[in-house]
């Protein structure tokens, strides 16, 4: 048999029928260079499974929710602002499904803060919007 | 023991289009960053993908609904990749067995230390058509019969592309 050469990632990902599974193996015990390649294709492809999901920018995907909405119902989105406007409310932007993620931003904070305490991580006072100080 | 659904209701039903880009907006954006190697990019992918679920979404037919959305983001990546380029770039040749043979005293533990930066560094060297089959494979977990039909390849092809883009891969992360 010639040497495994694609059937070497099919057989790892469990892509090939029980005959050729069979032959495969067969070869692969008795060529080491097919099997140097099994291990090593091996581990790229771990590597790639392995890489981690990624966050989308915060408030992305709502942003795109938000504009769909405005392009397909114009005269509603004109009408809740102008009863809003009206009635003097601020229209609460729905906050159902988002899921901030805290500690980005505690990070981002902390690292972005100069002069920052090292025990707390906090910022001097100073820094501190004029509303959050007690 | 009352009205235990048998079948998950979420999988049944055919999903709003809000909840899909509520739901599976991380999702959509983890395989089009994947694709595109930065941000910007999987952004613009990302709603490109998303309008293309508004128009689809009426014939979805309830299954796979990460497999469905696989399948839109890398043909929206690969259409784009398409409309881009002046003159088709020269595509490397999908034959089996051509791929590039180890090297003597090559070692699996330099790979196997790569950081996810390296990794996607060398995703975005490989040839597009080979970096969505891998994507497809690795990245989204899609079998081989679903990638072929998802790309409009044969299995064969998908087999090939694969492996080959394991292997260029490998070459990418070798010293």
């Amino acid at each position: 048999m010639n040497h495994l050469g694609d059937l070497v990632s099919a057989l790892l990902d469990g892509e090939l029928t029980a005959g050729e599974r069979a032959a495969a193996e067969a070869h692969l015990a008795g060529c080491l260079d097919c099997r140097t390649e099994m291990a090593r294709t091996a581990a790229m492809r771990s590597l790639v499974r392995g890489l981690p999901p990624i966050e989308p920018p915060f408030g992305f995907v709502e942003a795109l929710v938000r504009a769909d909405r405005r392009r397909r119902r114009p005269a509603a989105f004109a009408a809740a602002a102008a009863v809003a406007a009206v009635v003097g409310l601020a229209v609460t932007p729905r906050s159902d499904g988002v899921a901030p993620p805290v500690g980005r931003f505690v990070e981002a904070h902390a690292t972005a803060t100069p002069g920052g305490d090292p025990v707390t991580n906090l910022g001097p006072p100073s820094v501190l919007p004029v509303s959050f100080r007690p | 023991m009352a009205d235990v659904p048998l079948v998950d209701k979420d999988e049944q039903s055919v999903p709003d289009w809000e909840e899909v880009a509520r739901r599976y907006g991380r999702f959509i954006f983890t395989v089009a960053y994947r694709l595109t190697g930065n941000e910007a990019d999987a952004q613009d992918l990302v709603q490109d993908v998303l309008l293309r679920v508004r128009r689809g979404l009426p014939t979805y037919r309830p299954g796979s609904m990460e497999g469905w959305l696989s399948r839109i983001t890398t043909n929206a990546f690969l259409d784009d990749v398409r409309r881009r380029r002046r003159r088709p770039v020269e595509a490397l040749p999908d034959e089996p067995d051509r791929v590039v043979p180890p090297s003597a005293g090559a070692d699996e533990a330099l790979e196997a230390s790569a950081l996810p930066e390296d990794v996607q560094a060398a995703l975005i060297a490989l040839p597009e058509d080979f970096r969505a089959a891998v994507v497809l494979s690795d990245v989204v977990g899609l079998g081989y019969a679903e990638i072929a039909e998802s790309l409009g390849v044969p299995i064969g092809t998908v087999r090939s592309r694969i492996h080959r883009g394991r292997a260029l891969l490998r070459e990418a992360l070798a010293p």
